[in-house]
C-alpha cells in the first residue's frame, strides 16, 4: 500500500544547529498518527515541514507517491495538507461565517449567504457553533472546530495539529476525540502532537516517538503502553529521575513569611487574589491558561504596564507595595523570571557578559559611580557561566545563539546577580531541552535550600509535583486550592484547576 | 576587548562602508587636483563638522531605537531665538540661558511623549518639530533669518578661529564625538541605552529605569543640537530658520545610517557616525568640486540613504527572532 504522506531523510537546521536528523515519517490514508516527544524533540518543526510553515533543510516528502515541495503553507494547503496552530490564526473581530470564508469573498459579499452556506457546512461536521457568532465570543474548543472546519472546507485531505488539546477542558477533550473520529470517517489522515500520553493511546492508529530531533519508533497503537513510550521519548530513565514523585520528608518547612497577597484584582483577570509566599520554600503554582497565575505574579513585580493594580493589598517583607515598573520592585528584592524569554528576557545580539552585567547595574543603579566597570563584568560573567554551566561556543557568543537551556540559564542568572529576596520563575522549563531542565530544577531547589522565598507558576503537572513545597492551584484568577505535595495527585490538583 | 560584541556584529558593514569612504577618498585624489589640498581637506572637515555633531545627537536616540525628527529645528529655532535677544538687548549669558533652556524643555516634552505617553518617536519628533518651528516663527521672532549683532562680534570671531590650524567646528565635532563616545561606552547610562534599544522589554522587566533614560536619550540630543546651532551661527553670523524645511534631517540620518548604526536600535556607536560623516563628507565635496547640480547631489544621496536603510534592514532585521531557532 503506498503511503498517502512519506518524508524520507527529513533534516531541519537553524543555524548549522539540526532541529531534526534525517527523520523518516509515513502517513496512510484515512488514519491517526500521534507524535509524540518531549520538549525539544522536534515535533514542531517536523509539523511545520509537513505544513510548509518552515522549510527543510534536506530529504524528501512524496504525497500520493509523487515528490512534493512546499515552499508555503498556502501550497501546502492547496495540495490538501494542513496545519492547526496552537495560537488560532483566526480574525477574532470577525464571525464564524466569515471567518470560514476569509479570502473567498466574492466582489459582492453577501453575509446572509454566507451564513447560510456556513450553517450547512458546519452541521455536516457536526459541529455546534453558531455561524454569526463572532469567534472573540467563542471558547478554546468552538475556536478550534472553526479552525478545523476552515481547513476541511480547503479540502485538506491531511490535518496537522500541534498539542490540539492542551487549551481544553476535559469536556471539550471528549468532544475533540469524537470530532477527530468524524474527520477520520471523512478519509481525512491526521497528524497530531500531545503531551498526554493516554491520549494518544486513546485515539490514534499509529505512534510515532521522537527524541533528539530523531526517529525513535514508529507503530501501531496496540503494540504501546505508556511504559513502552516513555521508554522510547526518554531513552535514559532521565525522566523517573526529574519528574519522580516528591516523598513528604523532602518538603521543605515554611520560614518567615516574605509575600502576602491579599484580595488581589485586576480586571477580570486577577479575582480578589489571596496567598502568601514563605522564605526556604519552592511554592508551586499551577494553572491553566487564563487563570491569571502569571497575571497575579506580573502585579507583584510590577511588571504589568501601566497601573492596573485594581485592588487589594500586596505585602512584602511587611510592607504595603505598589509597583507600577519593576525598576523599583528589582531594587526591592523581588524579581521576575519571564516565561516568554525571547520577548523580554534576554538581549539577544548581546555577549553572555553583557546580559548578566544587565542585571547588576539594573539593581546597583548608584553604587560604584556612573562608570561601568569592565573587568568586574568579565569576572562576573566567567563565575556565572561556571556556576550555572551556561554552554556557548565561545565567550564572546551572542546570547540569541546559545540554546533554549542556556537562554533560560543566561536569564536566571542575570535575575540572580540582583541577590532577590523573592524570585518568581514563571514556566522556568517551557523550551528548555531536557538536559537543561535538570540543572534548572537543580538550582531552583538549591536557591530554596539556601533560604530563598520561590515561586514557580508551571503548567507541567509533573514540575510542580516534583519541585513544589507547597502546591496553589490558580483558577479563574483567584488561587482555589493549596496541596501538600506528598499526599496529592497528579488528578486532584487537575480536578482543581479546571472546575 | 571581550565581551563588547556591538562591534563584531557591525563589523561587515562597518568595514564595507570604510573601504568605500576610502576607495572615493583616492579616487577624487587621484582625478581631481585641486581635492587633495590641505585647505580643501580642511575646508571638508569643517562643512561636514555639524552634520557630524547632529549624528552624534541622533545616534544617541537611535541607539535607543528612536528617532529624533526635531533635532534640526532645535538646532535652528532656539539658537535664532538668542540671536534674536541678542539683538533686543537682552545679556548674552542670559539669552544663552533661555535658549539652552528652550532646546531641553523640548528634549523633555519628546521624551515624556516618547517615554510615558508611548508614542512612536518618529510621530512625536515629527511633530515637535513642527511645533517649535512655527512656535519660533510666530511667537518668538518674526524673520527668516536673524543676524548676529554686531555688539556680539566676539562670538563671530571664536566662530573664524582656528586651534593650531584645525577650524574651531572641527574641533568642537572632535570633542563632542569624544564626549558622546566615552557616555556611551563607558557609562551606566551609555550602557542602558545599548540596553533599551536592543530589547525595551527586557531592558524594564531587568529593572533599569528604561522611562527616564529615553527622557535623557531625547535631552542629550537637543543639548547637542543646541551646541551644533550655536556652531552654526558662530561660523555664518547669522542663524537661517529655513534650514529646518532643507534636506538637512535626511542627511543626518543618512550618515547615522550608512555609518552603520542599525534604525533597530542597540547597536554602533559614535565610530559609526565619524565613518558615515566622511563619506558623506567627501562625497558632497568632490561632488562639488566636479560641480555637479544641487538637484542632482540630492538625488544621488537619496539613493546613498536608500540602499543604506535596505542594507540595514537585512543586515539588523528589526525581527531576529524570524531569522532564528524557533521553537523546536
Amino acid at each position: 500500500m503506498i503511503p498517502l504522506f512519506e518524508m524520507r531523510g527529513i533534516t531541519k537546521e537553524y543555524r548549522g544547529v539540526p532541529a531534526i536528523r534525517n527523520v523518516d515519517f509515513t502517513l496512510l490514508q484515512g488514519e491517526v498518527h500521534a507524535l509524540l516527544g518531549e520538549n525539544g524533540a522536534g515535533k514542531s518543526t517536523l509539523t511545520k515541514i509537513m505544513a510548509g510553515v518552515v522549510q527543510p533543510t534536506g530529504g524528501t516528502m512524496r504525497l500520493d507517491g509523487r515528490p512534493v515541495v512546499f515552499a508555503t503553507p498556502a501550497i501546502a494547503l492547496k495540495q490538501g495538507v494542513a496545519m492547526v496552530f496552537q495560537e488560532t490564526t483566526l480574525v477574532p473581530s470577525m464571525t464564524v461565517a466569515q471567518n470560514l470564508y476569509l479570502g473567498e469573498e466574492r466582489f459582492l459579499n453577501r453575509l446572509r449567504g454566507i451564513y447560510i452556506s456556513a450553517q450547512q457546512f458546519l452541521q455536516s461536521l457536526n459541529f455546534p457553533v453558531d455561524p454569526a457568532a463572532t469567534v472573540a465570543s467563542l471558547g478554546a474548543a468552538k475556536k478550534q472546530m472553526v479552525e478545523i472546519g476552515r481547513a476541511v472546507r480547503h479540502n485538506a485531505r491531511i490535518l496537522v495539529f500541534d498539542e490540539p488539546t492542551a487549551a481544553l477542558t476535559p469536556e471539550e477533550k471528549h468532544h475533540f476525540v469524537a470530532l477527530v473520529e468524524r474527520l477520520k470517517s471523512r478519509g481525512v489522515s491526521i497528524v497530531f502532537i500531545s503531551h498526554a500520553l493516554e491520549e494518544a493511546l486513546e485515539i490514534a492508529d499509529r505512534i510515532t516517538v521522537l527524541r533528539d530531533g530523531q526517529h525513535i519508533v514508529t507503530d501501531v497503537t496496540a503494540n504501546f503502553d505508556r511504559d513502552k513510550i516513555i521508554h522510547a521519548m526518554v531513552g535514559r530513565s532521565l525522566s523517573g529521575e526529574l519528574y519522580r514523585r516528591r516523598e513528604q520528608s523532602q518538603v521543605r518547612p515554611p520560614g518567615r513569611r516574605v509575600l502576602s497577597v491579599q484580595d488581589l484584582t485586576m480586571g477580570n483577570m486577577v479575582r480578589n487574589n489571596s496567598f502568601s509566599v514563605y522564605e526556604g520554600q519552592i511554592t508551586g503554582i499551577f494553572g491553566l491558561v487564563g487563570s491569571g497565575r502569571s497575571e497575579t505574579a506580573r502585579i507583584v513585580a510590577g511588571v504589568v504596564k501601566r497601573d492596573f493594580f485594581h485592588g487589594g493589598e500586596v505585602r512584602f517583607e511587611d510592607r504595603a507595595v505598589r509597583y507600577k515598573v519593576p525598576a523599583p520592585a528589582v531594587r526591592d528584592g523581588i524579581v521576575y523570571v519571564t516565561e516568554d524569554r525571547k520577548l523580554e528576557g534576554f538581549f539577544e545580539t548581546m555577549s553572555i557578559a553583557d546580559n548578566l552585567y544587565a542585571g547588576l547595574l539594573a539593581k546597583n543603579l548608584n553604587a560604584g559611580g556612573p562608570i561601568v566597570n569592565m573587568a568586574e563584568m568579565r569576572r562576573l560573567a566567567d563565575a556565572w557561566t561556571q556556576t550555572l554551566n551556561i554552554r556557548a561556543i565561545n565567550k564572546n557568543a551572542r546570547a540569541v545563539e546559545l540554546s533554549g537551556g542556556n537562554q533560560q540559564k543566561l536569564v536566571i542568572g542575570k535575575a540572580l546577580l540582583q541577590k532577590p529576596r523573592l524570585i518568581i520563575f514563571d514556566e522556568p522549563t517551557r523550551g528548555v531541552d531536557v538536559g537543561a531542565i535538570g540543572e534548572i530544577h537543580q538550582l531552583i531547589n538549591r536557591l530554596a535550600d539556601e533560604g530563598l522565598a520561590v515561586i514557580m507558576i508551571s503548567s507541567y503537572l509533573p514540575e510542580i509535583m516534583n519541585l513544589s513545597d507547597r502546591i496553589l492551584v490558580c483558577r479563574q484568577g483567584r488561587v482555589v486550592e493549596e496541596f501538600m505535595p506528598g499526599r496529592v495527585t497528579e488528578e486532584k490538583i487537575m480536578y482543581a484547576a479546571v472546575h | 576587548m571581550k565581551g563588547w560584541l556591538f562591534r563584531r556584529a557591525h563589523f561587515s558593514q562597518e568595514r564595507i562602508v570604510l573601504a568605500i569612504t576610502i576607495a572615493l577618498f583616492v579616487l577624487f585624489s587621484a582625478t581631481l587636483n585641486r581635492f587633495l589640498t590641505s585647505a580643501n581637506l580642511l575646508s571638508l572637515l569643517q562643512s561636514v563638522s555639524v552634520l557630524g555633531i547632529l549624528g552624534v545627537g541622533m545616534a544617541i536616540v537611535v541607539i535607543g531605537r528612536g528617532i529624533d525628527l526635531s533635532i534640526v529645528a532645535i538646532m535652528a529655532i532656539p539658537v535664532a531665538w538668542v540671536l534674536y535677544m541678542m539683538n533686543q538687548g537682552v545679556p548674552v549669558p542670559a539669552a544663552f540661558a533661555l535658549g539652552l533652556g528652550f532646546s531641553v524643555a523640548i528634549g523633555v516634552l519628546n521624551g515624556l511623549f516618547i517615554a510615558y505617553v508611548e508614542v512612536p518617536a518618529l510621530f512625536a519628533t515629527l511633530a515637535t518639530g513642527a511645533f517649535v518651528y512655527g512656535f519660533g516663527r510666530s511667537q518668538l521672532f518674526n524673520q527668516d533669518i536673524i543676524y548676529l549683532p554686531a555688539s556680539a562680534s566676539w562670538i563671530a570671531a571664536v566662530g573664524r578661529m582656528h586651534v593650531a590650524q584645525v577650524p574651531i567646528a572641527v574641533v568642537f565635532f572632535a570633542a563632542i564625538s569624544l564626549a558622546g563616545f566615552l557616555v556611551l561606552r563607558y557609562t551606566k547610562i551609555g550602557r542602558f541605552f545599548y540596553l533599551i534599544g536592543e530589547n525595551y522589554l527586557a531592558a524594564r522587566i531587568t529593572g533599569i529605569p528604561a522611562r527616564p533614560m529615553i527622557v535623557i536619550q531625547y535631552v542629550l540630543s537637543s543639548l547637542v543640537a543646541f551646541i551644533a546651532g550655536t556652531l552654526t551661527a558662530a561660523a555664518v553670523t547669522s542663524m537661517n530658520t529655513r534650514v529646518v524645511n532643507s534636506t538637512l534631517i535626511y542627511d543626518v540620518i543618512l550618515v547615522v545610517v550608512v555609518g552603520g548604526i542599525g534604525l533597530s536600535g542597540g547597536k554602533g556607536g559614535i565610530r559609526n557616525v565619524i565613518i558615515g560623516t566622511l563619506l558623506i563628507g567627501i562625497l558632497l565635496d568632490g561632488m562639488t568640486i566636479l560641480d555637479v547640480r544641487y538637484t542632482l547631489q540630492n538625488l544621488i544621496k537619496s539613493i546613498i540613504l536608500l540602499v543604506a536603510i535596505l542594507v540595514d534592514s537585512i543586515v539588523n532585521p528589526r525581527d531576529e527572532q524570524t531569522d532564528q531557532q524557533g521553537d523546536i
